[in-house]
């Protein structure tokens, strides 16, 4: 897959972690996913159409999904919910908004669908297409030296 | 100073309130589309208006030119949140009279920012 199209994924990722929730992610080497399930238990999808189509996945586990809700939202919660579901949907929804702005600057017009999320753990997850799935994990701290890991998986053409 | 939230996702609405929290801001109301809040503004006083763009019943836009045509409201400074950079959709915003709008993601320093422009912008 050309860089072109990894690279505003990263940097969308990067963006709004640090613009919306004050932290530093550190993204790990990329790598071709090839289990059909979902790599987190709580999973964001977001579809683009336009001048090209693709598919993202935004994927935390518990822990890190907990942390996301109350840093972006300012309340806890001790188990997933409705409202940190509502909050993985809504930053899933922000990543590809940025992701799409990356885009826009090379020439590329993209639109986005309705964000949809899955919570379960490996919850097969196929995503229909021949092109390879880049998996992208970006680690970040929780508190307490603890490392949590969001994977932002496409498919992208 | 007290803000009101229009936005049809309350995920959103917490979100800016979060924000908001982060620069001091705590006096918040909240409406869920632009007919709720101007229900909302006919019964209570706010010091700024911070909106969506897409929204069911009243969009932003729509409830922005009934804000700015309306004598009792119209000093209130309204700032427009979007989640892309369209810039035919800011230039109809900034023809019917927002006085600022930010693009998501943005840090409560830029939200201050924004704030602090719009309120300018209306002589406050």
């Amino acid at each position: 897959m050309d860089v072109k199209y990894i690279n505003p994924f990263i940097m969308a990722a990067q963006s709004v972690f640090r613009t919306m929730l004050g932290i530093e992610v550190t993204l790990s080497k990329p790598v071709i996913k090839t289990n059909r399930t979902t790599s987190g238990e709580v999973t964001g999808i977001m579809g683009l159409v336009g001048d090209r189509k693709g598919t993202i996945t935004i994927s935390f586990q518990d822990k890190g999904a907990l942390f996301i809700y109350k840093t972006l939202i300012g309340d806890e919660s001790s188990a997933i919910n409705s409202d940190v579901v509502d909050a993985i949907g809504e930053l899933t929804n922000i990543i590809s908004g940025q992701a799409r702005k990356e885009f826009e600057k090379a020439g590329i017009n993209l639109k986005a669908a309705i964000p949809m999320v899955i919570v379960g753990k490996e919850i097969e997850l196929n995503f229909i297409t021949t092109l390879p799935i880049v998996q992208l994990p970006f680690n970040f701290s929780v508190g307490n030296g603890t490392q949590e890991v969001m994977f932002l998986d496409f498919s992208f053409e | 100073m007290k803000v009101l939230v229009v936005d049809d996702f309350a995920t959103m609405r917490k979100i800016i309130k979060n924000v908001l929290k982060q620069i001091n801001i705590e006096n918040v109301l909240e409406a869920e589309n632009g007919k709720h809040a101007l229900t909302v503004l006919g019964g209570d006083t706010v010091d700024l208006i911070i909106s969506d763009w897409i929204m069911p019943e009243m969009t932003g836009i729509e409830f922005l030119k009934a804000c700015k045509n309306d004598d009792n409201i119209k000093k209130i400074p309204f700032i427009m949140v979007t989640a892309e950079a369209q810039k035919d959709n800011i230039m109809e915003a900034i023809k019917s009279g927002v006085d600022n709008y930010i693009v998501k993601p943005f840090t409560p320093e830029k939200l201050r920012e924004a704030i602090d422009k719009a309120k300018a912008k209306v002589g406050k």
